[in-house]
């Protein structure tokens, strides 16, 4: 077993002992929704980070695509609950010019895989890491989860705060309009 | 889950009259309180001392940092904009009243920052501690929500009412939740 595979057993040995904790911080919390508000276009702020792997990743290079940008943590209870939604969608259009970039708020790699090591399907878009959280303030978030569309110029268009269910028909439907502009 | 409905008015100023539905988790014996009232809805959630000593160690805080928080009454606080015009809440506008103690406004997030940095917290723990907090300000368009910890100066098992203000069509509104107890040491 090497390090990381160590470590990131540790963090999955946390993430059950506060198992209690999670269940009690999400008891009862308010449905999934899928409403998305619509925006006046306007640039997308820089968002440049490196994804587990240590891949770069530059919003920027994806202009001409479509682009879901959702700021998250793992101790978030809702961020939890949307993101198997978010790798439906991902597959849902897989093949058209639409990404997916999960931005995890202040933890490390280890923590991160402990969690998405919990799901039925591991997360296939990139997940990036601001650990200082300063693209999450450039981006003006004031709470997580928070989502933003960014349309193929590189303008984001529409958001969402809190959690919300990403592959209900009415989010893909609104994703797809904007894939054909 | 069992669910206990208490029809209480909530009475604070011009605030509006609207119940507040009180349940208790089965499984972690923690309480909740909920109301709604003029499109929004908030939500109060016991967190025990244990789980937010858990919490905020497992990102870093020494024992006694994390016991310095947990020493405060915390609750998951959600609230939701049910209604179909923005809401805008503001976390400086909120007061807690409880018996023989005037109204007195919730703990900061700027507040606890300036502890933190004078205990020494480090950076990341900092970083988390901020983004586990209730938000400060936040626009909720219709059917968003949000959550986030708040923290009361009260002692376990201590009672109060949590006055909630937020702006919608240009006029300030409040609400009340009645009767919020603080989780004990041993829920």
């Amino acid at each position: 077993m090497n390090i990381r595979s160590r470590t990131a057993g540790a963090a999955l040995a946390m993430l059950l002992l506060l198992a209690p904790w999670t269940r009690a911080l999400a008891a009862d919390l308010p449905p999934l929704s899928h409403s998305l508000t619509t925006q006046p276009p306007r640039p997308a702020p820089t968002l440049r980070l490196k994804d587990l792997g240590g891949t770069a990743h530059d919003l920027a290079q994806l202009k001409g695509r479509v682009v879901l940008v959702n700021f998250w943590a793992t101790w978030c209870p809702p961020c939890r609950r949307e993101m198997p939604s978010m790798e439906r969608l991902s597959q849902a259009l897989k093949g058209e010019a639409f990404s997916v970039l999960a931005v995890d708020v202040g933890e490390d790699g280890d923590t991160i895989d402990a969690f998405t090591s919990q799901f039925d399907a591991t997360p296939t878009f990139p997940i990036l890491l601001d650990t200082q959280s300063r693209v999450m303030q450039a981006w003006k978030v004031a709470g997580l989860p928070t989502t933003f569309l960014v349309d193929k110029q590189g303008h984001i268009v529409a958001s969402a705060i809190g959690g919300r269910e990403f592959d209900h028909p009415e989010m893909v439907e609104a994703i797809r309009g904007l894939l054909k502009k | 889950m069992r669910l206990f409905t208490l029809t209480l008015l909530a009475v604070w100023g011009t605030a509006t009259h609207a119940a507040t539905d009180f349940s208790v988790d089965a499984e972690t014996g923690l309480a909740s309180w909920q109301t709604e009232t003029d499109g929004i809805q908030v939500r109060l959630t016991q967190i025990s001392p244990d789980q937010a000593r858990a919490f905020y160690q497992a990102r870093g805080f020494s024992a006694a940092d994390a016991e310095r928080y947990a020493s405060e009454c915390v609750f998951m606080t959600v609230v939701r904009n049910i209604g179909d015009t923005p809401i805008r809440h503001r976390l400086a506008d909120w007061r807690y009243v409880s018996a023989e103690q005037p109204p007195r406004a919730i703990r900061s997030k700027a507040d606890w920052e300036r502890l933190w940095k004078q205990q020494g917290v480090t950076e990341s723990a900092r970083i988390a501690f901020t983004w586990a907090q209730f938000p400060t300000v936040q626009t909720f368009e219709p059917g968003d929500w949000n959550q986030g910890m708040t923290t009361y100066s009260m002692p376990r098992g201590g009672q109060f009412d949590p006055h909630f203000a937020w702006h919608a069509d240009g006029k300030l509104h409040k609400g009340t939740l009645e009767q919020v107890r603080c989780a004990d040491e041993h829920p």
